[in-house]
């Protein structure tokens, strides 16, 4: 029955989003935009590059895309959960759903399903444009290590988002969780420069964040072919931050949906 | 206190901020198969009282027994014994078809794939509900509110709350409702009905059984004849037991 309701509810978002064609339409069209910027912004600032991107053995548009596609993730883990909360109280079909014999965990993961779907079809789509037309190379791509490292991206990720949604049930709105985690993840990250370029100082900042061990061991294990063996450190650190931000974010959405209940308030928005 | 009854609660409060007790000390007891009106002005704490039946809020103090199912501790199997209908429009998904509103709950009741077509195919024929393949949004208020009952229909639940049900609507489909309510839903289906209104004639025509609600208190309940007695007027209308046991003092 898990798996049945999971599926219903990546049927109900995919019939609500092609419902609204053009949104869907420029969601593709804006993936194109943003894939040839980045073309031509290594193809102006290449050389100038290449020292930092030496360890990747690679020039700046494989970096960049290789971050910008799979940070995708983790603005569907921060967004996702919380927006389609949000979206659920303000249609009345939170109180609803929550009136189901459905367990919390089945409506946490069921409710960000879509969006994940839709990540990953969008993260297939930059590498896709990136090998067909703009000279990315993935020759080397560890396919296993590669989606080994992706399944604790989003594991690790997803807890972030379970905390933003957590805010959104309390306080109706959590922009600025969201808007924190996305900026911190976008500066320190790694996602359109490598870290190193940072002052040492606010490395320490990069370290503390999962999206860094994240996007550097998917860049070596999708660009050079790095296997689980060569970037165990990192995928360690992503299954640490699993183990942790998981439970404790799910507990903390119990605590969050008990207070809305107390208040009164799982309906408000 | 009646250990078979179908709704069973005590000593119910309920404050969302000091000062502020929406539920006041309600002890209440709604007999299986009974059509039970919970009349009260607007802000009385009926819909409140609805969210703390279905565990949409919890209590201050007190307990509220569903079936047997104490509701906060054994919160699944209640869940599968109630349904929940509002006069409310929105709660469901405005964008998909009817029937695909229905097949997403049907799922979320645990009803197969199999189960959840004939039954939503039995639901629709049972309340008229024409063109199943119409967006929500595309609905006129009378068949939203069908669709509202039919989803509360999908796990055969024997316990239906069912909130200011006719709000909106216009007299012929609200009157259509009501003989639905009381006709199918009671007598040949045998649900208990927990009906919340402010409409005094409806309350009339539909229950078994009527409280009065104010400042959330329970100021009477019985049936219109035990109402009158309590009053000492046999003849005494609906508007006049109304006036009598709202405007009471404690």
């Amino acid at each position: 029955m898990f798996f049945r309701k999971m599926l219903t509810f990546i049927k109900r978002d995919f019939l609500i989003a092609i419902s609204y064609r053009l949104t869907f339409i420029l969601n593709w069209g804006g993936m194109v935009t943003t894939t040839l910027t980045f073309y031509f912004i290594s193809k102006m600032f290449g050389k100038v590059m290449n020292p930092y991107m030496a360890k990747y053995g690679t020039d700046y548009f494989p970096f960049a895309i290789i971050g910008i596609a799979f940070s995708t993730y983790l603005f569907t883990a921060i967004n996702s959960l919380s927006n389609n909360l949000r979206t659920e109280q303000m249609t009345g079909t939170l109180e609803m759903l929550l009136l189901t014999p459905t367990r919390v965990s089945e409506l946490i993961i069921g409710m960000s399903l879509w969006d994940f779907v839709f990540s990953s079809t969008r993260v297939f789509g930059y590498i896709l444009i990136g090998v067909l037309f703009l000279g990315l190379d993935i020759n080397n791509i560890s396919i296993i290590a590669s989606l080994v490292v992706l399944v604790f991206t989003i594991i690790s990720f997803s807890g972030l988002g379970i905390i933003a949604a957590s805010i959104i049930m309390l306080f109706k709105k959590g922009a600025p969780f969201s808007w924190f985690v996305s900026t911190f993840a976008s500066l320190f990250g790694g996602t359109y420069f490598p870290i190193e370029v940072l002052p040492e100082p606010l490395r320490y900042i990069s370290y503390l964040l999962p999206i860094t061990y994240s996007l550097r061991s998917l860049r070596y294990t999708i660009l050079k072919g790095y296997s689980i063996g060569d970037i165990k450190g990192d995928l360690f650190i992503l299954i640490i931050y699993s183990l942790i931000l998981v439970p404790i974010s799910i507990l903390i959405f119990k605590m969050a949906l008990r207070r809305a209940k107390v208040k009164g308030s799982l309906a408000h928005y | 206190m009646n250990n078979s009854a179908a709704i069973r609660i005590i000593n119910l409060s309920k404050e969302f901020s000091r000062r502020n007790m929406v539920i006041d000390n309600i002890n209440l007891s709604v007999e299986r198969g009974e059509l039970f009106c919970l009349v009260g002005t607007n802000g009385a704490g009926k819909t409140t009282l609805l969210k703390l039946l279905c565990n949409l809020i919890l209590p201050t103090s007190g307990e509220i027994f569903i079936n047997g199912y104490n509701v906060i501790k054994d919160s699944e199997r209640t869940r599968s014994s109630i349904g929940l209908v509002t006069g409310d429009e929105r709660s469901f998904y405005w964008r998909l078809t009817g029937k695909q509103n229905m097949k997403f709950f049907a799922t979320f009741y645990n009803l197969s794939s199999y189960e959840s077509r004939i039954k939503i195919d039995e639901l629709f024929k049972l309340l008229h509900i024409e063109e199943p393949d119409k967006r929500f949004q595309e609905y006129s208020s009378g068949i939203k509110q069908r669709l509202s009952i039919a989803r509360a229909l999908l796990n055969d639940s024997p316990v239906l709350f069912l909130d200011e049900l006719t709000k909106g609507l216009d007299p012929a489909s609200a009157k259509e409702l009501r003989i639905f309510i009381k006709e199918t839903l009671v007598k040949e289906k045998k649900k208990t009905v927990f009906f919340s209104t402010h409409n005094l004639h409806e309350a009339e025509e539909l229950a078994d059984r009527i409280a009065f609600m104010r400042k959330g208190k329970i100021t009477a309940d019985g049936t219109i004849d035990e109402l009158r007695k309590t009053m000492g007027r046999q003849d005494a209308s609906i508007e006049d037991i109304y006036d009598y046991f709202m405007n009471k003092k404690d």
